[in-house]
């Protein structure tokens, strides 16, 4: 299968690569997130029952409370944070500095393109460095 | 970035090894945002260092422990426990002790140990144009719109702008984006503080990340009313800064923002916020909690006289939180006698949905720390409602403040007046 790239604005310095894990519903860290499983609990996520650990989390926003950064830097003490985050918004700088102490890669990408061809499950490689998205 | 010759030398480690780290951190959040250089701020409120979570006392301590020092003033957001009387909330001794090392870090590193959500009725007031750097979101949005100052919602990088004085120039920073995104219509005159965070969290829940400009108020709403406000569009939206014509510098009253989207909020709006939050049973509540957030001195007279020469239901327990500072004024004019006499619990440094009541924190396992079994929590705000929901995860009651400690006495929720009763 041949790779397929998308240019991404390196929001939080770093390169990742893991299965994609989708939502089409803004996530809030603090509330939708058990950070002892790494398991979504908000029930106003799609993502529900899944479990972010080691994914790459496609998401369209972050949302809610500035208490964000602590849950995200959680996730990271307890070993169950996603691997990256891909976004469509420049998220929260509360979900940026989270991002910073947890060493989770975040990159924006604004290409339509991405959105309507990425899938559930796709192997993303995240370079938040060079700004780029790819399936591999 | 344009950094100054005071940015790199912090860079290059003049300052010391935690200053070094500070402005790393500062540079790459300016980065993530296109920040074009950074500013001079003049207060920071900063993270407490929480006993609940793992590592994270600990994480504050390094920081100390690395030679950080505070470079402007400096309060310190809400905490895991009263570290004047953990017994009093049946917080274990490993909580409190392991608290009490975050309060010694941050005393090291010459922050004002305020611990408190509301750290402007402890003092800290920042003035109109002052960069801020703030940890909690209602202070963000109270600094914003009420006092003029300039915030983002930080996280923990309001300690590294307290350490170097600087932050990226981005956000609200930006006269560019202190301008409303949505006109917001009020119709519904609320009366109170508790109706006030209502209908703050019903112009959150329309505008999201936006910036409403408010119209409609029949009244200029009072410090604590704006305070309520704002921390109830701050907790269902994103929302970091509104405009009142009028009240928020330099919106003059005659400031409008026609063409924008309009959001209506009537009577209709508030009421479905009070009864979204009344999934309780309304003779099954174990505990009243008052003082969201930390309240202020006035509101600590306003309990008080609630509940002077009065008696609380059996099995009923009311909190009162409020700031320390607070605390020490409304006990020196002789307000906490009455709320002491009729059982209530006076707490500081923490509330309900900050303590070990809260099922969404992990605590090292060594702590022995157990959330204990609550039926119903009774309050009077939508904010302290939305994060019992999410981190207590039981049913609330939400009402007025006069009603909820009429619940209080009588056992029995008492909800909040409709507009025409």
């Amino acid at each position: 299968m041949t790779e397929t790239g998308w240019k991404a604005r390196g929001v939080v310095k770093g390169m990742a690569e893991g299965p994609a894990l989708i939502s089409q519903t803004a996530l809030s860290f603090l509330g939708d997130l058990d950070i002892r499983s790494g398991r979504v609990v908000g029930r106003s996520s799609d993502l529900c029952g899944e479990v972010v650990t080691g994914r790459v989390l496609v998401l369209p926003e972050t949302r809610g409370s500035a208490g964000a950064w602590r849950f995200l830097y959680q996730l990271k003490v307890h070993e169950t944070h996603p691997a990256a985050l891909v976004l469509r918004e420049l998220p929260d700088p509360s979900v940026t500095q989270g991002a910073f102490l947890a060493e989770v890669p975040i990159v924006v990408v604004a290409d339509t393109g991405f959105w309507q061809a990425v899938t559930p499950g796709d192997r993303l490689r995240v370079d938040a460095v060079a700004g780029r998205v790819t399936r591999v | 970035m344009r950094l100054s010759d005071h940015d790199k030398a912090l860079l290059a480690g003049d300052q010391g090894r935690a200053a070094q780290l500070a402005m790393e951190a500062l540079v790459q959040l300016g980065e993530a945002y296109d920040a074009p250089d950074m500013v001079d701020i003049g207060y920071a409120h900063v993270h407490a260092g929480m006993a609940l979570y793992k590592g994270d006392v600990e994480l504050i301590e390094a920081t100390a422990e690395q030679g950080a020092r505070m470079v402007v003033p400096v309060s310190t957001n809400i905490a895991n426990a009263d570290m004047g009387d953990w017994h009093s909330t049946g917080a274990p001794d490993s909580l409190g002790q392991l608290q009490k090392r975050a309060e010694a870090a941050h005393r090291a590193m010459g922050s004002a140990t305020s611990f408190t959500c509301t750290p402007y009725w402890a003092g800290h007031w920042p003035t109109w144009n002052m960069h801020i750097a703030s940890i909690e979101s209602g202070v963000t949005v109270f600094a914003n719109s009420v006092l003029g100052a300039r915030a983002n919602r930080d996280g923990f990088f309001a300690v590294y702008a307290g350490m170097t004085g600087r932050y990226p120039r981005f956000g609200l920073h930006l006269n560019a984006n202190r301008q409303a995104t949505h006109r917001v219509r009020v119709t519904a005159p609320p009366r109170g503080t508790a109706d006030f965070t209502a209908l703050g969290y019903a112009i959150g829940t329309a505008v999201r990340n936006g910036v409403p400009l408010i119209t409609g108020l029949p009244f200029r709403p009072g410090l604590d009313d704006l305070d309520a406000l704002g921390v109830g569009m701050a907790t269902s939206g994103g929302v970091a800064m509104f405009i009142l014509p009028g009240v928020t510098p330099p919106y003059d009253s005659d400031a409008d923002a026609a063409g924008l989207p309009e959001v209506a909020i009537a009577e209709a709006d508030l009421q479905q916020v009070f009864d979204g939050f009344c999934t309780g049973d309304e003779t099954g509540f174990d505990l009243v909690h008052l003082g969201c957030p930390h309240a202020s001195f006035e509101e600590m007279k306003h309990y008080a006289a609630l509940f002077a020469g009065r008696r609380i239901a059996e099995g009923v327990e009311v909190w009162v939180t409020t700031n320390r500072v607070v605390r020490q004024m409304a006990r020196d004019a002789g307000l906490l006698a009455p709320l002491l006499a009729a059982g209530a619990k006076v707490v500081s440094d923490t509330c309900p949905i900050s303590c070990h009541f809260a099922r969404t924190c992990s605590p090292d396992a060594s702590l022995g720390v157990t959330p204990p079994k609550i039926r119903t929590i009774l309050v009077d705000s939508a904010k302290q409602a939305h994060y019992v929901r999410d981190m207590i995860q039981c049913p609330t009651l939400f009402t007025s403040s006069e009603r909820a400690v009429e619940s209080a006495i009588s056992g029995r929720f008492v909800p909040r007046a409709r507009q025409n009763d």
